[in-house]
């Protein structure tokens, strides 16, 4: 396919050999360049966020408009399970709405109480704020970083760091964002940490991912109380960023490490909401310190910063 | 391409013209890789990696049917455009893209050209590789990643492996023509 007839001239053939050799020195150069890449990347993981953003720009407007015949198919499967399953579902959920009308009414007391009780202490909550609602256009589920991309950017006031929600609980965060395109770290994702509290005992713990359908909980406060199958996890409002109160999974296996079934599976996820961070944490800038060491050679020669007369030589 | 340019004085200007836009067939291998890229982020959202990795498939079988077109710093470069795209620490797949066309340069050059069957076996432990490699590196970028999940892809990429080679060969059919296969 690729050889070409073997070269007649001897200045031929150097050259053949010339440009092998430079062919090869480029491709230690380039995989040279990608090792040194990634460990920029470890030192510094939010380098290249403007390349990012512009990458998002350029592929999700393309799905959202090529994903129609996805939404379709899912929409069939999705009307085909609703009119097989119709008569299973609705005896369930009658049994189930008998029980959640009396839980209904505790709750409606238990919420009288509450309001009574916050203007007795004079609790402020921080309000929630919509930042908007978009679709889930696109993902990558063929990389091991778990992460969906919304088309909605800085345009529409997305930033990184903002809770995304969908209908059944928590979705993830946004840690990347281009102008009109954001992308969303998922739940399952390896890197993906929440801060949750389980309802039943009260104990704050993390959530997290592992590239698996299932999420792990770790670093639960009080590991002494045993969980059961079945106690809820709802986020704890801890680390600022996403409010409290969504649901997040529901325990499966009470088993050290304790394995947890996400709330909100977005298979194919319509819409989700993005809400603004729930306590900004304060960025603190370090004050600028005119009185900072200045390097010996630094002053000799005349560079750096104009220091007034070191009070005594450091030699 | 530039070893066979045709004598400039002796073309007339159509010729001429016709040689020039040629020219957009050395963009092929690499457009197409970069089209499989976009496809990986389709919209189905899985807990697991399970979609094929179709850019190191397509850098594999470009490398073959074009080495010329698909050198390591391509592959380099389409690395990078994908680490973007996936969110991954930049330089995963860049280094490893470029080190599969740079093990494909050195397979093909001692052990010449085999059968599909073999090439298939062949991409598959490069997959392998890659997916241990990715492993080691996410760790050394700083967002350690799970080791077992990753199987998943394995396997539909070698199931997906054909589906890429026959998808190149169409494109390298139509835009190289038959000539260039003798």
């Amino acid at each position: 396919m690729d050889w070409t007839p073997a070269p007649r001239r001897q200045s031929a053939m150097r050259r053949e050999q010339n440009l092998a050799l430079v062919g090869w020195m480029v491709t230690g150069a380039v995989l040279a360049t990608g090792l040194l890449l990634i460990l920029v990347a470890r030192v510094n993981p939010e380098g290249a966020a403007r390349m990012r953003g512009v990458m998002l720009d350029m592929t999700t407007p393309v799905w959202s408009v090529v994903r129609a015949p996805f939404d379709g198919a899912g929409r069939a499967i999705g009307w085909a399970g609703d009119y097989l399953g119709a008569v299973e579902r609705n005896r369930r959920l009658t049994a189930e709405l008998a029980g959640a009308r009396a839980e209904l009414q505790k709750a409606t007391a238990d919420r009288q109480a509450l309001v009574t009780l916050r203007r007795l202490v004079k609790v402020r909550d921080p309000a929630r704020t919509v930042i908007g609602t978009a679709r889930i256009v696109s993902a990558t589920s063929a990389s091991v970083v778990r992460s969906a991309m919304i088309g909605a950017g800085r345009r529409d006031g997305v930033v990184p760091g903002q809770p995304v929600i969908g209908a059944d609980g928590l979705i993830g965060r946004t840690v990347e964002a281009g102008n009109h395109a954001a992308r969303v770290l998922l739940l399952t994702d390896p890197a993906s940490r929440i801060p949750v509290t389980v309802v039943r005992t009260g104990q704050a713990a993390l959530v997290v991912g592992a590239n698996r359908p299932s999420l792990e909980l770790r670093d639960r406060v009080g590991a002494d109380i045993a969980l059961q199958a079945g106690d809820r996890l709802v986020t704890s409002g801890d680390g600022g960023i996403f409010p409290p109160g969504i649901p997040v999974g529901i325990i499966i296996d009470p088993a050290e490490p304790p394995t947890v079934r996400p709330a909100a599976i977005p298979v194919g996820a319509g819409y989700v909401t993005i809400e603004a961070a729930y306590l900004e944490l304060p960025v603190e800038t370090a004050p600028a310190n005119p009185a900072a060491p200045v390097p010996i050679e630094a002053r000799r020669s005349g560079g750096g910063t104009p220091v007034p007369k070191p009070a005594a030589p450091l030699q | 391409m530039v070893r066979h340019a045709p004598p400039w004085r002796l073309m007339n200007a159509a010729e001429r013209r016709r040689y020039w836009w040629g020219h957009w067939r050395l963009a092929v291998p690499a457009a197409v890789t970069l089209g499989l890229v976009f496809v990986m982020t389709a919209p189905l959202i899985e807990p697991v990696p399970i979609f094929p990795q179709l850019a190191l498939i397509g850098v594999f079988v470009w490398s073959t049917f074009q080495p010329g077109l698909m050198p390591p710093w391509v592959a380099f470069l389409i690395g990078l455009v994908a680490d973007l795209v996936f969110g991954q620490p930049v330089g995963i797949n860049a280094t490893l893209f470029a080190a599969a066309a740079a093990f494909v340069r050195i397979f093909e050059a001692r052990y010449g050209h085999h059968a599909h069957g073999f090439d298939w076996a062949v991409s598959t432990a490069l997959i392998m590789i890659f997916e241990l490699l990715t492993w080691q590196l996410m760790a050394v970028a700083g967002r350690p990643v799970p080791l077992l999940p990753m199987a998943w892809q394995v396997l539909t990429s070698a199931l997906a492996y054909p589906l890429v080679v026959a998808l190149c060969a169409n494109v390298q059919r139509r835009a190289f023509g038959a000539d260039d296969l003798r």
